[in-house]
Protein backbone atom coordinates (compact mmCIF):
# COMPACT_ATOMS: atom_id res chain seq x y z
CA UNK A 1 0.00 0.00 0.00
CA UNK A 2 2.59 2.35 0.96
CA UNK A 3 5.26 1.73 -2.10
CA UNK A 4 4.52 2.38 -5.93
CA UNK A 5 8.12 1.03 -6.30
CA UNK A 6 8.33 -1.90 -8.29
CA UNK A 7 10.72 -5.13 -6.71
CA UNK A 8 13.96 -4.87 -8.54
CA UNK A 9 14.14 -7.34 -11.18
CA UNK A 10 10.46 -7.44 -12.07
CA UNK A 11 11.07 -5.69 -15.29
CA UNK A 12 13.54 -9.14 -16.19
CA UNK A 13 12.66 -9.79 -19.84
CA UNK A 14 12.47 -13.32 -21.60
CA UNK A 15 13.36 -11.54 -24.97
CA UNK A 16 16.63 -12.48 -26.23
CA UNK A 17 17.76 -8.66 -26.00
CA UNK A 18 20.37 -7.85 -23.49
CA UNK A 19 18.61 -5.26 -21.90
CA UNK A 20 15.16 -3.28 -22.42
CA UNK A 21 14.68 0.69 -21.56
CA UNK A 22 11.28 1.45 -20.46
CA UNK A 23 10.43 5.04 -19.16
CA UNK A 24 8.66 4.44 -15.87
CA UNK A 25 7.91 7.84 -13.02
CA UNK A 26 8.53 7.25 -9.72
CA UNK A 27 7.48 9.68 -6.77
CA UNK A 28 10.44 11.73 -5.16
CA UNK A 29 10.32 13.65 -1.45
CA UNK A 30 11.34 17.32 -2.67
CA UNK A 31 13.87 18.25 0.82
CA UNK A 32 13.83 22.43 0.29
CA UNK A 33 16.67 23.40 2.14
CA UNK A 34 16.20 27.08 3.68
CA UNK A 35 19.99 27.61 4.38
CA UNK A 36 23.31 25.45 4.77
CA UNK A 37 23.17 21.93 6.02
CA UNK A 38 24.23 22.70 9.24
CA UNK A 39 23.54 21.45 12.86
CA UNK A 40 20.40 23.22 12.85
CA UNK A 41 19.32 22.13 9.29
CA UNK A 42 20.09 18.02 10.84
CA UNK A 43 18.09 18.85 14.26
CA UNK A 44 14.99 19.69 11.88
CA UNK A 45 15.31 16.90 9.90
CA UNK A 46 15.55 14.12 12.72
CA UNK A 47 13.25 15.93 14.37
CA UNK A 48 10.77 15.70 11.67
CA UNK A 49 12.09 12.00 11.23
CA UNK A 50 11.18 10.84 14.42
CA UNK A 51 7.72 12.47 13.99
CA UNK A 52 7.20 10.48 10.66
CA UNK A 53 9.29 7.66 10.66
CA UNK A 54 8.21 5.91 7.75
CA UNK A 55 7.61 9.05 5.41
CA UNK A 56 10.77 8.64 4.20
CA UNK A 57 11.90 4.64 3.71
CA UNK A 58 12.95 3.96 0.35
CA UNK A 59 11.70 7.16 -1.03
CA UNK A 60 14.18 8.88 -3.63
CA UNK A 61 15.30 12.22 -2.05
CA UNK A 62 15.72 15.29 -3.83
CA UNK A 63 17.39 18.06 -2.42
CA UNK A 64 16.33 21.71 -3.79
CA UNK A 65 18.86 24.09 -2.93
CA UNK A 66 17.30 27.16 -4.53
CA UNK A 67 17.50 28.48 -0.50
CA UNK A 68 20.68 27.50 -0.24
CA UNK A 69 23.61 29.23 -2.17
CA UNK A 70 26.09 29.35 -0.36
CA UNK A 71 26.11 25.14 -0.56
CA UNK A 72 28.78 24.90 -3.60
CA UNK A 73 31.85 22.82 -3.36
CA UNK A 74 31.96 19.13 -3.99
CA UNK A 75 33.33 18.38 -0.82
CA UNK A 76 30.14 19.46 1.20
CA UNK A 77 27.81 17.90 -1.03
CA UNK A 78 29.92 14.69 -0.58
CA UNK A 79 29.76 15.07 3.17
CA UNK A 80 25.87 15.92 2.81
CA UNK A 81 25.28 12.72 1.02
CA UNK A 82 27.15 10.36 3.36
CA UNK A 83 25.13 12.72 6.23
CA UNK A 84 21.80 11.76 4.88
CA UNK A 85 22.82 8.22 4.35
CA UNK A 86 23.55 7.63 8.04
CA UNK A 87 20.00 8.96 8.38
CA UNK A 88 18.61 6.22 5.39
CA UNK A 89 18.38 8.79 3.39
CA UNK A 90 19.44 8.13 -0.05
CA UNK A 91 20.04 11.53 -1.77
CA UNK A 92 19.40 11.13 -6.24
CA UNK A 93 19.61 14.76 -7.04
CA UNK A 94 19.23 18.26 -6.76
CA UNK A 95 16.93 20.68 -8.17
CA UNK A 96 16.88 24.93 -8.19
CA UNK A 97 20.74 24.39 -8.81
CA UNK A 98 22.75 26.92 -10.13
CA UNK A 99 25.53 25.41 -13.02
CA UNK A 100 27.94 25.72 -10.77
CA UNK A 101 26.45 23.73 -7.57
CA UNK A 102 25.40 21.09 -10.59
CA UNK A 103 28.86 20.57 -11.30
CA UNK A 104 29.68 20.67 -7.86
CA UNK A 105 26.88 17.89 -6.60
CA UNK A 106 27.78 15.64 -9.73
CA UNK A 107 31.05 15.24 -8.61
CA UNK A 108 29.22 13.77 -5.47
CA UNK A 109 26.82 11.11 -7.71
CA UNK A 110 23.57 13.64 -7.96
CA UNK A 111 22.07 14.52 -10.90
CA UNK A 112 20.67 17.97 -11.82
CA UNK A 113 16.75 17.20 -12.16
CA UNK A 114 14.44 20.34 -13.35
CA UNK A 115 10.62 20.80 -14.27
CA UNK A 116 9.59 18.25 -11.23
CA UNK A 117 5.72 18.47 -11.23
CA UNK A 118 4.30 18.23 -7.71
CA UNK A 119 3.04 14.73 -7.43
CA UNK A 120 -0.01 14.34 -9.65
CA UNK A 121 -3.87 14.10 -8.06
CA UNK A 122 -4.49 11.05 -9.81
CA UNK A 123 -1.14 8.89 -8.75
CA UNK A 124 -1.51 6.18 -6.21
CA UNK A 125 1.10 5.66 -3.43
CA UNK A 126 0.30 7.71 0.22
CA UNK A 127 3.35 9.61 0.28
CA UNK A 128 2.77 11.42 -3.17
CA UNK A 129 0.62 14.12 -1.35
CA UNK A 130 3.30 16.00 -0.05
CA UNK A 131 5.38 16.46 -3.28
CA UNK A 132 7.82 18.90 -0.79
CA UNK A 133 8.26 19.46 2.87
CA UNK A 134 7.31 23.10 3.32
CA UNK A 135 8.99 23.43 6.75
CA UNK A 136 12.31 21.51 7.59
CA UNK A 137 13.27 23.89 9.55
CA UNK A 138 10.40 24.50 12.27
CA UNK A 139 8.52 21.73 12.90
CA UNK A 140 4.41 22.28 13.44
CA UNK A 141 2.44 20.46 15.65
CA UNK A 142 -0.35 18.56 14.44
CA UNK A 143 -3.35 20.25 13.22
CA UNK A 144 -6.94 19.38 11.58
CA UNK A 145 -7.64 19.80 8.34
CA UNK A 146 -11.53 20.72 8.33
CA UNK A 147 -13.35 20.53 4.88
CA UNK A 148 -16.89 21.39 3.88
CA UNK A 149 -17.20 20.83 0.16
CA UNK A 150 -17.58 18.14 -1.54
CA UNK A 151 -14.72 16.10 -2.19
CA UNK A 152 -14.87 15.34 -6.11
CA UNK A 153 -13.79 12.17 -8.14
CA UNK A 154 -10.62 12.78 -8.52
CA UNK A 155 -9.38 15.11 -6.32
CA UNK A 156 -7.12 14.29 -2.91
CA UNK A 157 -7.28 15.69 -0.05
CA UNK A 158 -3.97 15.08 2.58
CA UNK A 159 -4.22 15.83 5.96
CA UNK A 160 -0.30 15.71 6.65
CA UNK A 161 -0.56 17.11 9.94
CA UNK A 162 -2.80 15.34 11.43
CA UNK A 163 -7.02 14.28 11.76
CA UNK A 164 -9.07 15.30 8.58
CA UNK A 165 -12.47 16.02 8.66
CA UNK A 166 -15.20 15.95 5.89
CA UNK A 167 -18.62 17.13 5.81
CA UNK A 168 -19.84 16.48 2.08
CA UNK A 169 -19.95 13.98 0.28
CA UNK A 170 -16.58 12.28 -1.43
CA UNK A 171 -17.53 10.70 -4.27
CA UNK A 172 -16.18 7.64 -5.55
CA UNK A 173 -13.03 8.03 -7.35
CA UNK A 174 -11.60 10.93 -4.52
CA UNK A 175 -8.92 10.06 -1.85
CA UNK A 176 -9.11 11.00 1.39
CA UNK A 177 -5.47 10.82 3.06
CA UNK A 178 -4.90 11.26 6.68
CA UNK A 179 -1.99 11.01 8.93
CA UNK A 180 -4.20 10.62 12.18
CA UNK A 181 -7.85 9.95 11.69
CA UNK A 182 -10.64 10.62 9.58
CA UNK A 183 -13.97 11.59 10.22
CA UNK A 184 -16.81 11.69 7.18
CA UNK A 185 -20.26 13.26 7.94
CA UNK A 186 -21.53 12.29 4.65
CA UNK A 187 -21.21 9.59 2.18
CA UNK A 188 -18.12 7.93 1.92
CA UNK A 189 -17.73 6.76 -1.75
CA UNK A 190 -14.02 6.77 -2.58
CA UNK A 191 -11.24 5.76 -0.65
CA UNK A 192 -10.36 7.08 2.84
CA UNK A 193 -6.07 6.32 4.13
CA UNK A 194 -5.98 7.18 7.64
CA UNK A 195 -2.74 6.36 9.57
CA UNK A 196 -0.63 6.68 6.23
CA UNK A 197 2.43 7.20 8.51
CA UNK A 198 2.13 4.12 10.34
CA UNK A 199 0.11 5.15 12.83
CA UNK A 200 -1.89 1.90 14.01
CA UNK A 201 -3.95 3.44 16.71
CA UNK A 202 -5.71 5.89 13.86
CA UNK A 203 -9.23 5.47 13.18
CA UNK A 204 -12.20 6.22 10.44
CA UNK A 205 -15.37 7.32 11.24
CA UNK A 206 -18.34 7.69 8.62
CA UNK A 207 -21.91 8.79 8.33
CA UNK A 208 -22.66 6.33 5.60
CA UNK A 209 -20.03 3.74 3.76
CA UNK A 210 -20.11 2.95 0.00
CA UNK A 211 -16.12 3.27 0.43
CA UNK A 212 -14.67 1.33 -2.38
CA UNK A 213 -11.69 1.30 -0.11
CA UNK A 214 -10.45 1.68 3.54
CA UNK A 215 -7.38 1.68 4.72
CA UNK A 216 -5.49 1.98 8.26
CA UNK A 217 -1.38 2.09 8.48
CA UNK A 218 -1.37 0.53 5.27
CA UNK A 219 -3.83 -2.14 5.79
CA UNK A 220 -6.97 -1.94 3.89
CA UNK A 221 -10.36 -3.49 2.49
CA UNK A 222 -12.22 -2.67 -0.62
CA UNK A 223 -15.54 -2.65 -1.14
CA UNK A 224 -16.01 -6.33 -2.18
CA UNK A 225 -14.77 -7.29 1.09
CA UNK A 226 -16.44 -4.66 2.95
CA UNK A 227 -19.54 -7.36 2.68
CA UNK A 228 -23.07 -6.15 2.21
CA UNK A 229 -23.94 -5.79 5.30
CA UNK A 230 -22.43 -2.65 6.12
CA UNK A 231 -23.13 -0.58 3.16
CA UNK A 232 -24.65 2.73 3.91
CA UNK A 233 -24.16 2.04 7.53
CA UNK A 234 -22.91 4.04 9.98
CA UNK A 235 -19.39 2.32 11.02
CA UNK A 236 -15.89 2.85 12.93
CA UNK A 237 -13.03 1.25 11.43
CA UNK A 238 -10.07 0.60 13.32
CA UNK A 239 -6.88 -2.29 13.85
CA UNK A 240 -6.87 -4.80 16.08
CA UNK A 241 -3.89 -6.72 16.32
CA UNK A 242 -3.29 -7.10 12.19
CA UNK A 243 -6.75 -7.06 11.58
CA UNK A 244 -8.86 -4.12 9.92
CA UNK A 245 -11.99 -4.53 12.06
CA UNK A 246 -15.63 -2.48 10.64
CA UNK A 247 -18.07 -2.33 12.95
CA UNK A 248 -21.93 -0.38 13.06
CA UNK A 249 -21.60 2.82 15.02
CA UNK A 250 -24.50 3.11 17.38
CA UNK B 1 -20.45 43.08 -18.92
CA UNK B 2 -21.41 39.70 -20.73
CA UNK B 3 -21.57 36.30 -18.02
CA UNK B 4 -19.41 33.25 -19.36
CA UNK B 5 -20.90 30.13 -19.30
CA UNK B 6 -18.69 26.75 -20.15
CA UNK B 7 -20.86 23.66 -21.64
CA UNK B 8 -18.15 20.75 -20.47
CA UNK B 9 -18.70 17.57 -19.25
CA UNK B 10 -15.33 15.39 -19.37
CA UNK B 11 -16.94 12.66 -21.03
CA UNK B 12 -17.53 12.91 -24.88
CA UNK B 13 -20.28 12.66 -27.14
CA UNK B 14 -22.92 13.62 -23.85
CA UNK B 15 -24.64 16.59 -26.34
CA UNK B 16 -22.49 19.45 -25.15
CA UNK B 17 -22.11 21.19 -28.62
CA UNK B 18 -26.11 20.71 -28.93
CA UNK B 19 -27.21 21.93 -25.64
CA UNK B 20 -24.26 24.92 -26.50
CA UNK B 21 -26.48 26.07 -30.02
CA UNK B 22 -29.92 25.02 -27.95
CA UNK B 23 -28.99 27.11 -24.99
CA UNK B 24 -27.04 30.16 -27.20
CA UNK B 25 -30.21 30.36 -29.22
CA UNK B 26 -32.96 29.86 -26.48
CA UNK B 27 -30.93 33.01 -24.74
CA UNK B 28 -31.34 34.98 -27.89
CA UNK B 29 -34.50 34.36 -28.82
CA UNK B 30 -35.51 35.95 -25.46
CA UNK B 31 -33.77 39.09 -26.36
CA UNK B 32 -30.31 38.40 -25.15
CA UNK B 33 -27.40 39.56 -27.09
CA UNK B 34 -25.64 36.03 -27.31
CA UNK B 35 -22.41 34.40 -28.96
CA UNK B 36 -21.75 30.87 -28.55
CA UNK B 37 -17.46 29.93 -29.18
CA UNK B 38 -16.33 26.79 -30.39
CA UNK B 39 -13.45 25.50 -28.05
CA UNK B 40 -12.81 22.20 -29.69
CA UNK B 41 -10.31 23.38 -31.70
CA UNK B 42 -9.76 20.78 -34.75
CA UNK B 43 -13.21 19.10 -35.14
CA UNK B 44 -15.41 22.03 -35.43
CA UNK B 45 -19.04 21.03 -34.72
CA UNK B 46 -20.36 23.93 -33.37
CA UNK B 47 -21.26 25.95 -36.86
CA UNK B 48 -22.28 22.44 -38.42
CA UNK B 49 -25.00 22.63 -35.28
CA UNK B 50 -25.91 26.39 -36.06
CA UNK B 51 -26.10 25.82 -39.63
CA UNK B 52 -23.26 28.05 -40.47
CA UNK B 53 -20.11 26.10 -41.53
CA UNK B 54 -20.17 27.66 -45.41
CA UNK B 55 -19.77 31.22 -43.88
CA UNK B 56 -16.49 30.87 -41.91
CA UNK B 57 -13.79 32.78 -43.31
CA UNK B 58 -11.54 33.88 -39.78
CA UNK B 59 -11.73 31.80 -36.56
CA UNK B 60 -11.66 31.74 -33.13
CA UNK B 61 -7.45 30.85 -33.63
CA UNK B 62 -7.05 33.35 -35.92
CA UNK B 63 -7.92 36.26 -33.45
CA UNK B 64 -6.16 34.56 -30.94
CA UNK B 65 -2.78 34.84 -33.31
CA UNK B 66 -3.61 38.51 -34.55
CA UNK B 67 -4.55 37.57 -37.55
CA UNK B 68 -7.96 38.79 -37.85
CA UNK B 69 -10.16 40.96 -35.96
CA UNK B 70 -13.14 39.40 -33.99
CA UNK B 71 -15.86 41.42 -36.12
CA UNK B 72 -14.01 39.89 -39.14
CA UNK B 73 -14.11 36.54 -37.42
CA UNK B 74 -18.24 36.70 -35.79
CA UNK B 75 -21.04 35.19 -37.86
CA UNK B 76 -24.13 36.79 -37.04
CA UNK B 77 -27.20 33.89 -37.06
CA UNK B 78 -29.39 34.22 -40.15
CA UNK B 79 -32.54 33.53 -38.06
CA UNK B 80 -31.91 35.26 -35.08
CA UNK B 81 -29.75 39.00 -35.39
CA UNK B 82 -29.13 38.61 -31.35
CA UNK B 83 -26.93 35.08 -31.60
CA UNK B 84 -23.52 35.21 -33.07
CA UNK B 85 -21.12 32.39 -33.49
CA UNK B 86 -16.86 31.93 -32.95
CA UNK B 87 -16.40 28.92 -34.72
CA UNK B 88 -13.29 27.49 -34.21
CA UNK B 89 -10.25 25.84 -36.68
CA UNK B 90 -10.08 22.56 -38.03
CA UNK B 91 -6.68 22.42 -39.21
CA UNK B 92 -4.97 23.89 -36.15
CA UNK B 93 -4.56 21.72 -32.77
CA UNK B 94 -5.66 22.98 -29.55
CA UNK B 95 -1.47 24.47 -28.46
CA UNK B 96 -3.21 27.49 -30.39
CA UNK B 97 -5.01 28.29 -27.48
CA UNK B 98 -3.66 30.45 -24.88
CA UNK B 99 -4.76 31.07 -21.68
CA UNK B 100 -3.84 35.48 -21.97
CA UNK B 101 -5.26 34.81 -26.09
CA UNK B 102 -8.30 33.47 -24.83
CA UNK B 103 -8.58 36.19 -22.00
CA UNK B 104 -8.28 38.62 -24.74
CA UNK B 105 -11.03 37.56 -26.78
CA UNK B 106 -13.59 37.16 -24.24
CA UNK B 107 -12.48 40.71 -22.73
CA UNK B 108 -13.36 41.95 -26.14
CA UNK B 109 -16.71 40.12 -26.36
CA UNK B 110 -17.81 40.77 -22.88
CA UNK B 111 -18.40 44.64 -24.09
CA UNK B 112 -20.53 43.46 -26.89
CA UNK B 113 -22.58 40.65 -25.78
CA UNK B 114 -24.97 39.82 -22.63
CA UNK B 115 -23.91 35.87 -22.71
CA UNK B 116 -20.58 33.86 -23.81
CA UNK B 117 -21.42 30.15 -24.29
CA UNK B 118 -18.33 28.14 -24.42
CA UNK B 119 -19.17 24.81 -25.89
CA UNK B 120 -16.00 22.53 -24.33
CA UNK B 121 -14.00 19.84 -26.15
CA UNK B 122 -14.63 16.33 -24.11
CA UNK B 123 -11.58 15.24 -21.63
CA UNK B 124 -9.86 17.28 -18.92
CA UNK B 125 -7.09 18.23 -20.53
CA UNK B 126 -5.80 21.74 -22.08
CA UNK B 127 -8.83 22.52 -24.60
CA UNK B 128 -11.20 21.74 -22.15
CA UNK B 129 -9.32 23.57 -19.20
CA UNK B 130 -9.10 26.70 -21.10
CA UNK B 131 -12.79 26.60 -21.85
CA UNK B 132 -13.30 26.74 -18.21
CA UNK B 133 -11.18 28.95 -17.18
CA UNK B 134 -12.78 32.04 -17.10
CA UNK B 135 -16.40 31.24 -16.73
CA UNK B 136 -18.81 32.60 -14.34
CA UNK B 137 -21.11 29.56 -14.49
CA UNK B 138 -21.24 25.99 -15.86
CA UNK B 139 -23.54 24.11 -17.83
CA UNK B 140 -22.44 20.35 -16.80
CA UNK B 141 -23.76 18.19 -19.46
CA UNK B 142 -24.36 14.66 -18.36
CA UNK B 143 -26.33 11.62 -19.60
CA UNK B 144 -27.87 9.10 -16.46
CA UNK B 145 -25.13 6.72 -16.50
CA UNK B 146 -22.30 6.13 -14.33
CA UNK B 147 -19.60 6.70 -16.60
CA UNK B 148 -20.79 9.82 -17.58
CA UNK B 149 -21.59 11.12 -13.83
CA UNK B 150 -18.54 10.32 -12.71
CA UNK B 151 -17.06 12.02 -15.65
CA UNK B 152 -19.45 15.63 -14.46
CA UNK B 153 -18.22 14.72 -10.60
CA UNK B 154 -14.32 15.46 -11.91
CA UNK B 155 -15.01 18.76 -13.97
CA UNK B 156 -16.92 19.87 -11.15
CA UNK B 157 -13.61 19.37 -9.20
CA UNK B 158 -12.13 21.13 -11.53
CA UNK B 159 -14.44 23.86 -11.81
CA UNK B 160 -13.87 24.25 -7.87
CA UNK B 161 -9.80 23.84 -8.44
CA UNK B 162 -8.92 25.45 -11.48
CA UNK B 163 -10.59 28.23 -12.45
CA UNK B 164 -10.13 31.74 -12.50
CA UNK B 165 -12.28 32.28 -10.37
CA UNK B 166 -11.41 29.62 -7.95
CA UNK B 167 -7.34 30.67 -8.28
CA UNK B 168 -8.26 34.15 -7.44
CA UNK B 169 -10.45 33.59 -4.67
CA UNK B 170 -13.80 35.59 -6.51
CA UNK B 171 -16.31 32.71 -5.70
CA UNK B 172 -17.02 29.91 -6.92
CA UNK B 173 -18.25 28.87 -10.69
CA UNK B 174 -21.86 28.55 -10.00
CA UNK B 175 -22.50 24.94 -11.88
CA UNK B 176 -25.93 23.31 -13.09
CA UNK B 177 -26.95 20.30 -13.99
CA UNK B 178 -28.23 19.40 -17.63
CA UNK B 179 -29.10 15.90 -17.90
CA UNK B 180 -29.74 14.87 -21.26
CA UNK B 181 -30.66 11.96 -23.54
CA UNK B 182 -33.01 11.05 -20.61
CA UNK B 183 -34.82 8.05 -21.53
CA UNK B 184 -37.51 7.63 -19.01
CA UNK B 185 -38.39 4.31 -20.59
CA UNK B 186 -35.07 2.94 -20.06
CA UNK B 187 -34.48 4.49 -16.75
CA UNK B 188 -37.98 2.77 -15.53
CA UNK B 189 -36.45 -0.32 -16.44
CA UNK B 190 -33.27 0.30 -14.81
CA UNK B 191 -30.61 0.61 -17.60
CA UNK B 192 -29.92 4.05 -17.00
CA UNK B 193 -29.75 6.23 -13.68
CA UNK B 194 -32.48 7.80 -11.66
CA UNK B 195 -32.57 11.76 -11.26
CA UNK B 196 -32.48 11.70 -8.09
CA UNK B 197 -29.51 9.15 -7.56
CA UNK B 198 -27.43 11.54 -10.15
CA UNK B 199 -28.61 14.17 -7.79
CA UNK B 200 -27.23 12.77 -4.89
CA UNK B 201 -23.87 11.91 -6.31
CA UNK B 202 -23.28 15.50 -8.11
CA UNK B 203 -25.10 17.37 -5.48
CA UNK B 204 -25.88 20.97 -7.56
CA UNK B 205 -28.79 22.02 -9.18
CA UNK B 206 -30.31 20.62 -11.80
CA UNK B 207 -31.22 23.30 -14.69
CA UNK B 208 -32.91 20.72 -17.08
CA UNK B 209 -33.97 17.53 -18.31
CA UNK B 210 -33.56 17.05 -21.96
CA UNK B 211 -35.05 13.68 -23.48
CA UNK B 212 -33.88 11.32 -26.04
CA UNK B 213 -34.95 12.86 -28.87
CA UNK B 214 -35.29 12.57 -32.81
CA UNK B 215 -35.91 16.10 -32.76
CA UNK B 216 -32.14 16.44 -31.88
CA UNK B 217 -30.83 14.47 -35.25
CA UNK B 218 -33.06 16.18 -37.25
CA UNK B 219 -32.58 19.98 -36.03
CA UNK B 220 -28.73 19.10 -36.61
CA UNK B 221 -28.72 17.64 -39.90
CA UNK B 222 -30.30 20.80 -41.66
CA UNK B 223 -28.28 22.78 -39.20
CA UNK B 224 -30.56 24.58 -36.70
CA UNK B 225 -30.28 24.73 -32.74
CA UNK B 226 -33.14 22.26 -31.48
CA UNK B 227 -35.05 25.02 -29.56
CA UNK B 228 -35.99 26.71 -32.68
CA UNK B 229 -38.14 23.57 -33.20
CA UNK B 230 -40.25 24.88 -30.40
CA UNK B 231 -42.82 21.89 -30.59
CA UNK B 232 -40.95 19.09 -30.23
CA UNK B 233 -39.89 17.34 -26.49
CA UNK B 234 -36.38 18.31 -26.59
CA UNK B 235 -36.88 21.92 -27.94
CA UNK B 236 -38.89 22.71 -24.90
CA UNK B 237 -37.06 21.21 -22.72
CA UNK B 238 -34.15 23.15 -24.09
CA UNK B 239 -36.73 26.66 -23.45
CA UNK B 240 -37.11 25.58 -19.95
CA UNK B 241 -33.74 25.29 -18.98
CA UNK B 242 -33.01 28.64 -20.41
CA UNK B 243 -35.88 30.47 -18.40
CA UNK B 244 -33.96 28.87 -15.17
CA UNK B 245 -30.51 29.91 -16.47
CA UNK B 246 -31.39 33.50 -16.51
CA UNK B 247 -33.61 32.89 -12.90
CA UNK B 248 -37.15 32.16 -13.85
CA UNK B 249 -38.80 29.48 -11.59
CA UNK B 250 -40.13 26.74 -13.41
CA UNK B 251 -41.58 23.77 -12.25
CA UNK B 252 -39.52 20.19 -13.02
CA UNK B 253 -41.26 18.00 -15.98
CA UNK B 254 -39.84 15.38 -17.92
CA UNK B 255 -41.57 16.29 -21.72
CA UNK B 256 -43.13 13.81 -23.09
CA UNK B 257 -42.48 12.42 -26.85
CA UNK B 258 -44.82 14.02 -28.94
CA UNK B 259 -46.91 11.27 -30.39
CA UNK B 260 -47.84 10.87 -33.92
CA UNK B 261 -51.44 10.62 -35.41
CA UNK B 262 -51.26 7.07 -35.76
CA UNK B 263 -50.10 6.81 -32.25
CA UNK B 264 -52.98 8.91 -30.64
CA UNK B 265 -55.93 7.45 -32.84
CA UNK B 266 -53.97 3.73 -32.03
CA UNK B 267 -54.44 4.64 -28.17
CA UNK B 268 -57.96 5.66 -28.57
CA UNK B 269 -59.18 2.82 -29.91
CA UNK B 270 -57.56 0.42 -27.76
N1 LIG C 1 -31.33 14.78 -26.44
C1 LIG C 1 -30.79 14.06 -27.43
N2 LIG C 1 -31.51 13.12 -28.07
C2 LIG C 1 -30.97 12.38 -29.06
N3 LIG C 1 -29.72 12.53 -29.53
C3 LIG C 1 -28.95 13.47 -28.94
C4 LIG C 1 -29.44 14.27 -27.86
N4 LIG C 1 -28.45 15.10 -27.48
C5 LIG C 1 -27.38 14.84 -28.27
N5 LIG C 1 -27.67 13.85 -29.16
C6 LIG C 1 -26.80 13.27 -30.18
O1 LIG C 1 -25.64 12.81 -29.56
C7 LIG C 1 -24.49 13.01 -30.39
C8 LIG C 1 -23.43 13.82 -29.65
O2 LIG C 1 -23.93 15.11 -29.39
P1 LIG C 1 -22.98 16.37 -29.30
O3 LIG C 1 -22.12 16.48 -30.50
O4 LIG C 1 -23.81 17.54 -28.93
O5 LIG C 1 -22.08 15.91 -28.06
P2 LIG C 1 -20.75 16.58 -27.52
O6 LIG C 1 -20.78 16.39 -26.03
O7 LIG C 1 -20.58 17.95 -28.02
O8 LIG C 1 -19.66 15.63 -28.16
P3 LIG C 1 -18.05 15.87 -28.17
O9 LIG C 1 -17.60 15.46 -26.81
O10 LIG C 1 -17.58 14.96 -29.25
O11 LIG C 1 -17.83 17.32 -28.47
C9 LIG C 1 -25.00 13.73 -31.63
O12 LIG C 1 -25.17 12.77 -32.63
C10 LIG C 1 -26.32 14.31 -31.18
O13 LIG C 1 -27.22 14.40 -32.26
MG1 LIG D 1 -18.92 18.86 -29.08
Amino acid sequence: MQSVNPKPGTQVSVATTPLQVRGRSFTAVVLRMAGPPDAGFFEALDTLMRQAPHFFVNAPLVLDVEHAADLGEKAEFVKLVHQLRARKLFAVGIQGATPEQGNAAFGAGLITLQGGREASLERGAARAAPAELKAVTSVEPAATLLITEPVRSGQRIFADRGDLIVMAPVSSGAELIAHGNIHIYGPLRGRALAGVNGDRTARIFCQNLEAELIAIAGLYRTSDDLGPALRQTRIQAFLKDDTLCVEPLK
Amino acid sequence: MAKIIVVTSGKGGVGKTTSTAAIGAGLAMRGKKTVVIDFDVGLRNLDMIMGCERRVVFDFINVIQGDAKIKQALITDRRLENLSILPTSQTRDKDALTKEGVEKVLNELREQFDYIICDSPAGIERGAHLAMYYADEAVVVTNPEVSSVRDSDRVLGLLSAKTNRAEKGEGEVKSHLLLTRYDPARVARGEMMKVDDILEILSIPLLGIIPESTAVLKASNVGTPVTFDTKSNAGKAYEDAVSRLIGEQLEMKIQPERQGLFQRLLRRTA
